[in-house]
């Protein structure tokens, strides 16, 4: 009796040794990667499906098309845990916008843009809702930031004033909170100024100065207006709702309003310039009938900034995508496609005369590009 | 990885040292007399049922059925959070094909057609049982990958009066408090009577000391739980009997609970009544059930309301015949539920519905073979279920003093009736969307090995197909809207053995199971569901294994509960998973009697090396804590 008890104690132990073992292994689990080169090529932001927080960048090297997956993940062994919602660089540093479904775990994660690592990362209460981030001098860079978000339904999702955090890439800190309009969305930035969109239902396009990180007297647009980019002509161009406004970038005055299509079932978004600044590209997109299970659907356009009306009729390609970039160079179109939230997408790659040239298959909603 | 390695190392820990399985000590607090109650267990020949154990479930009593399931079943589960929703996925199903029995009725959440295990303590009830695969014949709807049946049990044979009070003090300044009389009086007379009243109350403040673990946000929540049971069971020497089982619970969770802006409420109340009278032949049964649930972000006193009310009548008539040595036991059934359902997501007006099940079910039981034959047919207003047949058998190759070897099998149709939210809500419903229609398969073999007079060796080994047709789900490619596109093929081996030795001072044991789950979509419905044919279906880890060992003296109990799990992909291309990982607690327990007072007390480490893993929303999960209960029980039972 004494010996089974004794071999049955053994065993015990034995087992339990080997959960410890195995235990410790699970918590080791890290086999560090070489951290690769990402100095240059195509970085794809991947958004994600917003309730799995599962944003993650792509990168496509400069020629072939085998894209390294989940950079950051690899680099540092943690994910982004968010939805991505923007990447640009400053003086060798990439800035992420993370947004969790869970207020207070939004962040911005500051890298080594050639290798990836992390430095720093913004965390609440700096950082609430990022949404859009543009490189303003040396070391800063603006990040636009609904704060927290309430409840659509009650009115209270966009918190007022949103701001504008002005993070230093020296010290990794933000320095300032500028106030902005509820819901501020898109920066742009134009000599030595910053022109910052709304989401939240402001009708003014909001003008910062950079160098002193004051706001300006902004500009009366109309609903939701976001600044899209500056012309071949210099000229500032901002969308609002279903058309857009072209701006003196000096006087600030509204030279003309060109009016996209007329179908008013269909939304119209990622405005994007030709590497020649010659032309717009945009995506339409509608809903299908209920006997299509009212699946999005949609394509690309394209017309010159010089267009004197913009019909719409006939597409460009064919393809509904869910981001879209131009190479600055090469003129080589990007469209990011996502067959579903819950699987990798692809990034189509066509020459400026809208020629299919190849497809790499990306990760969770490829929606935007950074070419470095 | 690292920790898949770790999973396949401690399934060889297990099978070296014979691991375990289930269920020490189960039958000695089954009730003797009836059989009551356990239909789907009785008719369901051929088919893995698996008791838990009243040692382990007393251990895990101030815990939830997440987790008391996931160290002692291959259920994998999708938790959101501490505290937070956490659903089943049996056998690679979804968490909409596990049937949640309560005394025999479903009480899955009509509406979201499935049941948040983090809002049902194991103190609710006083047995469980996990019957593994498809029992729709007997069980009806849900019951698809597997059921969970919850019971009562009126203990005739303890007659006389007890009182407990039991509190847990945890980690993260969590409470818990259980305060219950039970009282069975004496046999012999021409009635007697049985009852039980229970209450407890549970207060997670989730109050972590760290914002982050492993660079992993931990996600900050409340949760207050309330529940009342009042069971009554009056039987009279003929054996008929009459019972009340009343279950009321109240879940409030609230997560982001410090900024008022963000903060998510849901407010879950189930309010649960079933009068059954019975004799032994026949059942009637009489049950009301009202599901609510709140659900508010930022300001609280507008939630967003849905409640379903459920009238629940059943009737059952059994027929036995003993042949030679056949006993044969035929049971007809029939069931009626009136639904009414006001969700502010179906419109304005309340959605009221009827469901009826007809069902027959026979079982044949020979000197060496056990079987059954059951069918089932539902009826449901503006829905038309199939008929789900199913048959099983038994086989016992082998039975001596020393061994025992039984043979399984089944096959059987399976349904399950879209849930509420699938057919009613406005705009991603689909009113007309098919019956989902399974076929499940399966073949074991069960064994017992009396070692020698104190040494008992136990192990079953399953393996199932179970291939479900017109699989519904919310499709992330047209807006989430319901659709039934795919078809998904789930196949899979079990296998779980306990090895027990008891002298008179020392007794050990240890239990072990390793599941292999193949769970996948098959069907090409467009161009880019080439990238997921095949691929293992989202949240179900392909190999799952537990261990648990213990050494007990006299009162005192030491015991090492260990669960793992590998990678769960979150995509249906199998591009992106959460880390596989493995779980280990220790618990340490005595009993001490103090005049009419046996307490026991039971100290208690979770997570044990405080291993780092995440849930479904990336965030981390608790790291190592520790938990302290002492229950107090009052007896005046005749010993």
């Amino acid at each position: 009796m004494k010996k089974t008890t004794t071999a049955s104690a053994v065993r015990l132990k034995l087992a339990l040794g080997l959960l410890v073992a195995l235990n410790w292994s699970c918590n080791n689990d890290k086999d560090d990667p070489q951290a690769l080169p990402y100095g240059s090529g195509v970085l794809v932001v991947n958004a994600g499906n917003f309730s799995d927080n599962n944003g993650t960048i792509s990168f496509l090297p400069p020629s072939g098309s085998t894209a390294t997956y989940d950079i950051f993940n690899q680099v540092n062994q943690r994910s982004l845990t968010g939805s991505l919602q923007g990447y640009t660089e400053s003086d060798g540093k990439g800035v992420l916008l993370v947004d969790n479904t869970t207020a207070g775990q939004d962040k911005v994660e500051i890298v080594d843009a050639n290798t990836f690592k992390s430095l720093a990362t913004l965390k609440s209460p700096e950082i609430e809702n990022p949404r859009s981030a543009v490189r303003v001098g040396a070391n800063k860079v603006y990040v636009s930031c609904w704060d927290v978000s309430g409840d659509y339904s009650n009115g209270t999702f966009y918190k007022d004033p949103g701001y504008i955090a002005v993070v230093d890439l020296t010290t990794n800190t933000v320095i300032k909170k500028i106030p902005a309009v509820k819901g501020v969305e898109s920066l742009l930035l134009a000599g030595t100024e910053v022109f910052a969109g709304s989401a939240g239902g402001s009708t003014k396009l909001t003008v910062i100065d950079a160098t002193t990180d004051q706001v300006k007297t902004g500009i009366e647009i109309g609903a939701n207006p976001n600044p899209v980019a500056v012309d071949a002509n210099g000229k500032l161009w901002v969308y609002s709702s279903g058309e857009l406004v072209r701006i003196n970038v000096q006087s600030k005055a509204i030279e003309n309003r060109l009016k996209i299509g007329t179908d008013k079932s269909r939304s119209l978004s990622k405005f994007q310039l030709s590497s020649d600044k010659q032309y717009f590209y945009f995506v339409s997109s509608f809903y299908g009938s209920a006997a299509e299970n009212y699946k999005e659907k949609g394509e690309l356009y394209r017309f010159s900034v010089n267009d004197t009306s913009v019909p719409a009729t006939t597409p460009f390609i064919k393809r509904l995508f869910s981001g879209l970039a131009v190479e600055p160079t090469s003129g080589v179109i990007y469209g990011g496609f996502t067959p579903s939230y819950k699987q990798a997408g692809y990034v189509f790659r066509y020459q400026s005369n809208g020629t299919l040239i190849d497809s790499v298959k990306a990760e969770i909603a490829p929606s935007s590009f950074y070419f470095k | 990885m690292r920790c898949r390695d770790g999973v396949f190392l401690s399934l060889l820990v297990g099978s070296f040292s014979f691991a375990n399985g289930q269920t020490s000590g189960s039958d000695q607090l089954l009730p003797s007399v009836t059989i009551r109650g356990t239909t789907p267990e009785r008719f369901s020949a051929g088919q893995k049922t698996q008791r838990i154990d009243s040692v382990t479930l007393e251990q895990f009593r101030f815990q939830t059925l997440t987790d008391v399931l996931s160290y002692t079943t291959p259920i994998a589960f999708k938790v959101y959070g501490a505290g937070q929703l956490s659903t089943a996925s049996f056998r690679g199903t979804s968490a909409n094909h596990t049937a949640v029995l309560w005394n025999g009725i479903n009480i899955n959440q009509p509406t979201l057609g499935q049941t948040d295990f983090s809002t049902m303590p194991v103190a609710g009830f006083d047995q469980l049982a996990v019957q593994y695969g498809s029992s729709a014949s007997c069980v009806g709807s849900d019951a698809v990958g597997g059921s969970i049946l919850l019971m009562s049990n009126p203990r005739w044979k303890q007659p006389g009066f007890s009182a407990s009070v039991g509190q847990q003090v945890a980690s993260f300044r969590n409470l818990a408090t259980h305060v219950g009389i039970r009282f069975v009086s004496p046999a012999g007379k021409k009635w007697q009577l049985a009852g039980k009243s229970f209450l407890y109350t549970t207060h997670s403040n989730n109050d972590f000391p760290y914002r982050e673990r492993g660079n992993y946000f931990v996600e900050r929540s409340l949760t207050n739980q309330k529940g009342f049971i009042q069971d009554l069971y009056l039987r009279n020497q003929k054996n008929q009997q009459f019972s009340v089982n009343v279950w009321v619970t109240d879940n409030d969770l609230v997560v982001t609970p410090y900024d008022t802006t963000v903060r998510e409420r849901t407010l879950s109340q189930s309010y649960r009544f079933l009068t059954t009278y019975e004799t032994n032949k026949l059942t009637l049964r009489l049950g009301w059930i009202r599901d609510r649930i709140d659900y508010a972000r930022g300001n609280f006193n507008t939630p967003s309301h849905s409640e379903t009310d459920r009238l629940i009548s059943r009737i059952e008539r059994e027929f036995t015949h003993t042949y030679h040595s056949a006993q044969l036991s035929f049971r007809v059934g029939g069931e009626w539920s009136h639904y009414r359902t006001q969700v502010d997501g179906y419109g304005d007006k309340p959605i009221q519905e009827d469901r009826a099940d007809l069902y027959a079910l026979l079982r044949m039981q020979f000197s060496r073979w056990l079987l059954s034959a059951n069918v089932r047919q539902a009826f449901v207003t503006r829905y038309d279920p199939p008929l789900t047949p199913s048959l099983g058998a038994e086989f016992l190759i082998l039975k001596n003093a020393n061994n025992n070897l039984t043979a399984k099998t089944s096959a059987g149709r399976s349904y399950r009736v879209p849930t509420l939210n699938e057919r009613y809500w406005k705009g991603l419903g689909n009113p007309n969307i098919r019956p989902e229609n399974g076929f499940n398969l399966e073949a074991g073999l069960s064994a017992r090995w009396f070692l020698h007079e104190k040494l008992t060796l136990s192990a079953e080994a399953t393996a199932f197909r179970n291939r479900i047709d017109d699989w519904s789900y919310w499709n992330p490619e047209s807006g989430y809207r319901v659709e039934n596109l795919q078809l998904v093929v789930a196949r899979g081996l079990e296998w779980s053995a306990s090895l027990h030795h008891a002298t008179n001072h020392w007794q050990w044991g240890l239990t072990a199971g390793y599941a292999l789950t193949r769970s996948s979509q098959e069907r090409v419905y467009n161009a880019y569901a080439q990238d997921i044919i095949g691929k293992q279906l989202v949240y179900v880890p392909k190999h799952t294994g537990r261990l648990s060992a213990h050494l007990a003296r006299g009162k005192n109990r030491v015991t090492v509960q260990t669960q793992a799990s590998s990678r769960r992909f979150i995509t249906f291309d199998n591009s992106q998973y959460l880390r596989g990982y493995m779980l280990t607690n220790v618990l340490l327990e005595t009993q001490v009697k103090l005049g009419p007072v046996e307490s026991r007390i039971q100290g208690q480490v979770n997570n044990l090396f405080d291993t780092v893993y995440l849930n479904v929303k990336r965030n981390a999960m608790p790291g190592r804590n520790f938990a302290i209960q002492l229950i107090c029980n009052l007896n005046t039972k005749k010993q």
